[in-house]
């Protein structure tokens, strides 16, 4: 049945966005992601019957239109599913390199979509936790939640006159997070064409990430880590956090006042105030990859807010990256022109992150260098001076038409690149985008990558 | 001196060690150094004393949320969530004795006579909130079935009940979960529907007598 209606409005795998069926509710519950998975194995099942039979009449059909039909349905049950799958699905095609934009624009608004949580949980939460009711615990709480954390929902409370935040995660998330990644896995083989083993690997770091976000005393040991050590950043805010009043499932912190971005570019701001932010972005991200060699790495612009000072408030670590010394120092050398200028150290650098091959031929190596380097030159585009006008649309519009380009080259089906890249891509092209959107100018200099110029 | 409370420490201390109940209460008034009448005075079996220490969590547990500050704001759903969560976190410390009970009860679909006090109490809470509920409009007020929304709620707590013997989740986050989602699609049951509508609908078709003729078009 849902075939025929397929065959009536074929799909082109660049224009999706205008097919986008209406979603009107969220599948929920494992039993009904599951369904959701199946119905699209079996629509998938049932393009390749069509495929087959059509070819049966016409053999010269390729298989173009089967992967656009596959596409497209794919596309649809992931976009109905909120949640981990959707994270991971946007993950996995950031690492397949700058998807078109529709695609980015739809990924990035992914977040675990839950029920809110009932008053009554809340409180059992912090009597678990706590053993107190939390209006034992805080002067004052209020039991209706603010706002939805991506794995949790935020509460109001007031103690000795401060106003705080506290953030409550919901039962069951970590549970839900891996059965998600086992459901999308088979999926993602067909989606990205990647071998199982291949894919693994991802996966793994992914899960990985996604399970620490869970662990909120983690979360709260980091905040406190983290924001010490970025302290002398100007223009960088923190909130201050209390982990006596924090637990496995709860995070008490200072209540930051402020925008979301944007509602800040709502207010239209100055250019000086943008730019503000910006460097103060920038200045953040790089403070931390280049001197403390793990970074902050979910630049989603709901994890920061523009206090009324013109401060970039951080309210979020949930997601930290670690970069050890044997990525970190041959993936940030190239962005030295220095190296990229010399073809025998830039191809060690990319045997180093796995980007080239140990069984490449010949043709391959030169092949993925003229690639890489391709893609290495626009990433690295920002630090080739020591300022970058970051509203330039004519470079994100280069870096979209070489991730295209990228995606559909048959070479790159098979995966390739250390699985730090997952993350660190992630990380400096959310950086870019969130830029981008503040249209802000910034000075590049500021903390500037450790080069190493030779192997 | 033995009191109530006592003897119920005393019997689940019993159980609990032996894995059985006692031989006779004669044996285990001796053991706990008191007179087979004084036992009586308070039990009339065994039995007598599970049933009410089942009956002892759920009233510990309704004066304790309705201690809580928050209770007042709470509609008919919150209560109903907040009893369950209240229940469990008290049962989490009797865990050992609720298996021995409930593992030894047997299967079926008539409530276990051990748990008759326990519901009569359950029952009288549920017809409280789901009476405020209907009355606030929370819930809708449905013929015949509005009676019966408290059994729905009790074979849910069965439900629960049964699922909580069986976790084995760190600090038994799974019963959390299984009662935020149990308890609150029972009330989304319980609340205004589309299959009112639909009940409607039919009504209103059959008194105006469109069904019969309109269907053989």
């Amino acid at each position: 049945m849902e075939d025929k209606k397929k065959v009536a409005t074929p799909v082109g795998g660049d224009d999706l966005e205008g097919v986008q069926k209406e979603q009107n509710s969220i599948p929920t519950t494992k039993a009904q992601r599951s369904a959701k998975f199946i119905t699209t194995g079996v629509k998938i099942g049932g393009n390749y019957i069509k495929h087959y039979s059509k070819k049966l009449f016409n053999p010269d059909m390729d298989k173009s239109e089967l992967n656009e039909d596959n596409a497209a349905d794919i596309y649809q049950s992931l976009s109905e599913l909120k949640g981990s799958a959707l994270k991971v699905a946007q993950m996995l095609s950031m690492d397949k390199n700058l998807l078109p934009q529709a695609y980015v624009d739809k990924f990035t608004q992914s977040q675990y979509n839950a029920p809110p949580l009932s008053g009554p949980l809340i409180v059992q939460t912090f009597r678990k936790h706590f053993g107190k009711n939390p209006d034992q615990i805080f002067d004052k709480f209020n039991i209706r939640s603010n706002n939805a954390a991506s794995i949790g929902q935020v509460h109001q409370a007031e103690l000795n006159g401060k106003k705080l935040a506290i953030k409550i995660q919901y039962p069951g998330v970590g549970d839900s997070i891996s059965s998600d990644l086992k459901l999308i896995k088979p999926f993602a083989f067909r989606m990205l064409g990647m071998s199982e083993k291949e894919l693994d690997i991802y996966m793994r770091e992914v899960e990985e990430r996604l399970l620490e976000e869970t662990d909120y005393e983690l979360e709260v040991r980091r905040s406190i880590e983290f924001s010490t050590a970025c302290a002398g950043l100007n223009h960088v805010v923190f909130p201050e956090y209390y982990p006596e009043l924090s637990s496995k499932r709860i995070i008490t912190m200072d209540w930051l006042e402020g925008k979301h971005l944007r509602e800040f570019l709502a207010t239209n701001p100055s250019q000086e105030l943008r730019n503000q932010i910006g460097q103060a972005l920038w200045d953040f991200y790089n403070f931390q990859q280049h001197e403390l060699r793990a970074v902050h790495a979910d630049p989603h612009p709901g994890n920061f807010l523009i206090t009324p000072e013109g401060n970039l408030g951080v309210i979020d670590f949930g997601c930290i990256k670690e970069m050890p010394e044997d990525f970190y120092y041959p993936f940030f050398s190239l962005t030295s022109t220095n190296l990229l200028d010399n073809k025998v150290e830039t191809i060690k650098a990319f045997r180093h992150l796995e980007m080239i091959l140990p069984d490449d031929s010949p043709a391959q190596i030169e092949f993925f260098y003229g690639q890489y380097k391709e893609m290495i030159e626009l990433f690295a585009m920002p630090y080739i001076n020591d300022h970058f006008d970051f509203s330039e649309a004519s470079f994100f519009d280069k870096l979209y038409k070489f991730g295209e380009r990228f995606s559909k080259l048959p070479e790159f089906k098979q995966a390739r690149g250390v699985k730090h890249f997952i993350y660190i891509n992630r990380t400096n092209f959310g950086l870019y985008n969130i830029l981008h959107e503040l249209k802000a100018e910034v000075k590049t200099d500021t903390y500037k990558p450790h080069v190493v110029l030779e192997y | 001196m033995a009191t109530i409370e006592s003897i119920q420490n005393a019997y689940i201390d019993y159980v609990l060690t032996e894995g059985i109940q006692p031989k006779s209460v004669y044996i285990f008034a001796k053991q706990n150094e008191m007179t087979e009448a004084e036992f009586y005075q308070f039990f009339g079996s065994f039995e007598a004393v599970e049933q009410n220490i089942w009956a002892d969590f759920a009233t510990k547990t309704l004066t304790e949320i309705r201690a809580q500050e928050v209770w007042a704001q709470y509609a008919a759903r919150e209560k109903a969530l907040s009893f369950f969560y209240g229940f469990f976190e008290l049962l989490k410390g009797s865990r050992s004795f609720a298996v021995y009970t409930i593992n030894k009860q047997p299967k079926g679909f008539s409530t276990p006579r051990v748990f008759e006090k326990l519901k009569d109490i359950y029952e009288n809470f549920a017809d409280e909130i789901l009476k405020e509920g209907i009355e606030s409009a929370e819930l809708s007020d449905r013929k015949f079935f509005s009676k019966r929304y408290k059994d729905a709620l009790w074979i849910q707590f069965v439900f629960v009940l049964n699922f909580w013997i069986n976790d084995n989740s760190t600090g038994f986050e799974k019963t959390d979960e299984a009662i935020e989602k149990g308890v609150n699609v029972t009330f989304d049951l319980f609340q205004r529907s589309p299959i009112d509508n639909l009940f409607e609908y039919g009504k209103f078709l059959v008194k105006n007598g469109a069904i019969k003729d309109k269907i053989r078009f």
